[in-house]
């Protein structure tokens, strides 16, 4: 008897570790995107945020901009602005503006338009002092500057 | 903050911002002189880059103008100097918008041409002081900033915003900018006096 007592426990002990665990319940998993972030700053150097700007989101359904804006709202203080998705629709269009300031940008959903955390310091990075460009800005006044020169040097000389 | 971006104003208003500016250039270059070319390149430079010292002043993020100091140098060459100045930010640093160079021209180069009839003027005043210059010059650099706010405020009013609200919240981002620029181009008005003083405008 003894025996066939521990045959039972060693069979219900085989079944248990052949057993998924939690066959008697399933487990469901769902990923779900409920707010999307914005940020806005000035470009140029220091990448100053874009405070207390006005966003206005356009969802685009099946690739037509809804002329109505889908949501509006302002920035807080760090140029940051959140707004919930709307069902179905993966593509937004969002303007942020400030006194005379404008700027927009796609967000789409599907192409994983989130920037990454790499990608968001390169995009910040390019934000700053745009050394590249004052050179060429440079270059091109310091051309203008030496054809007058030349030119008005041939005007005395005559 | 003075640059206006694409997008914003009535295509009416940018469009007539572009004849506007179309009209002053061609009066102000029809009376350069070849020899003002290299002067005017070297102060171009200045305000070009200028745009780029920014500094964050309350809410919102404000930069150097240079204006007045171009309207005290340059005399009417200003408006020119200006105009390449906003080209060359536009295209570089995409700052303002490419329909909006001419108005943003007229924001800035006409305040710098008012900064230079004032200099010129006040100058033929005798006020019993030695350094008119350091006055005027001081006076030219925190006006034009100071008529710059107000124009921009002005055009961002059609657009339904409330004149007042904004002309107030600009103007009072700007204060720093007033007086520094105001300083800057009083000291260096008092110091070309001496040492350089064909480098100031007095035609």
């Amino acid at each position: 008897m003894k025996s066939l007592n521990i045959l039972v426990l060693s069979l219900v002990l085989c079944m248990a570790l052949v057993c998924p665990v939690a066959s008697a319940h399933r487990v469901i998993v769902q990923g779900y995107v409920n707010e999307i972030a914005v940020k806005a700053y000035y470009g140029g150097g220091g990448a100053d945020p874009m405070a207390y700007a006005d966003v206005t989101v356009y969802a685009t359904i099946d690739g037509k901009e809804e002329p109505v804006p889908f949501i509006t709202g302002e920035t807080d203080e760090a140029g940051m602005y959140y707004f919930a998705p709307k069902k179905r629709v993966s593509e937004y269009r969002v303007v942020v503006e400030a006194t005379g300031h404008r700027g927009d940008e796609w967000v789409n959903l599907t192409e994983g338009a989130g920037l990454t955390e790499a990608e968001q310091e390169e995009a910040e990075e390019e934000a700053k002092l745009p050394l590249k460009e004052v050179i060429t800005g440079f270059g091109y006044l310091a051309g203008i500057a030496g054809i007058a020169m030349i030119l008005a040097a041939r005007k005395m000389n005559k | 903050m003075v640059h206006i971006s694409d997008g914003i104003l009535d295509p009416l208003l940018w469009e007539s911002g572009w004849v506007i500016t179309a009209i002053i250039l061609a009066y102000t270059l029809s009376k350069m002189k070849i020899e003002d070319v290299p002067k005017l390149s070297v102060i171009t430079a200045a305000v070009f880059v200028a745009s780029l010292i920014h500094f964050q002043f309350g809410p919102t993020s404000v930069h150097f103008i240079l204006n007045g100091f171009a309207g005290v140098t340059l005399g009417l060459l200003a408006y020119p100097c200006i105009f390449v100045a906003l080209v060359l930010q536009c295209f570089l640093f995409q700052h303002g918008g490419v329909t909006t160079i001419g108005i943003n021209t007229i924001n800035m180069g006409v305040p710098a041409l008012l900064a230079y009839l004032l200099f010129k003027y006040g100058m033929r005043f005798d006020l019993g002081i030695k350094q008119k210059e350091i006055l005027f010059g001081t006076l030219g650099g925190g006006i034009a900033v100071a008529l710059a706010v107000l124009f921009l405020s002005i055009e961002l009013a059609t657009t339904g915003e409330e004149f007042f609200e904004v002309a107030i919240f600009v103007a009072t981002a700007h204060i720093p900018i007033i007086a520094i620029e105001a300083i800057f181009t009083g000291i260096t008005a008092g110091f070309l006096a001496t040492v350089q003083p064909e480098l100031l405008c007095r035609r």
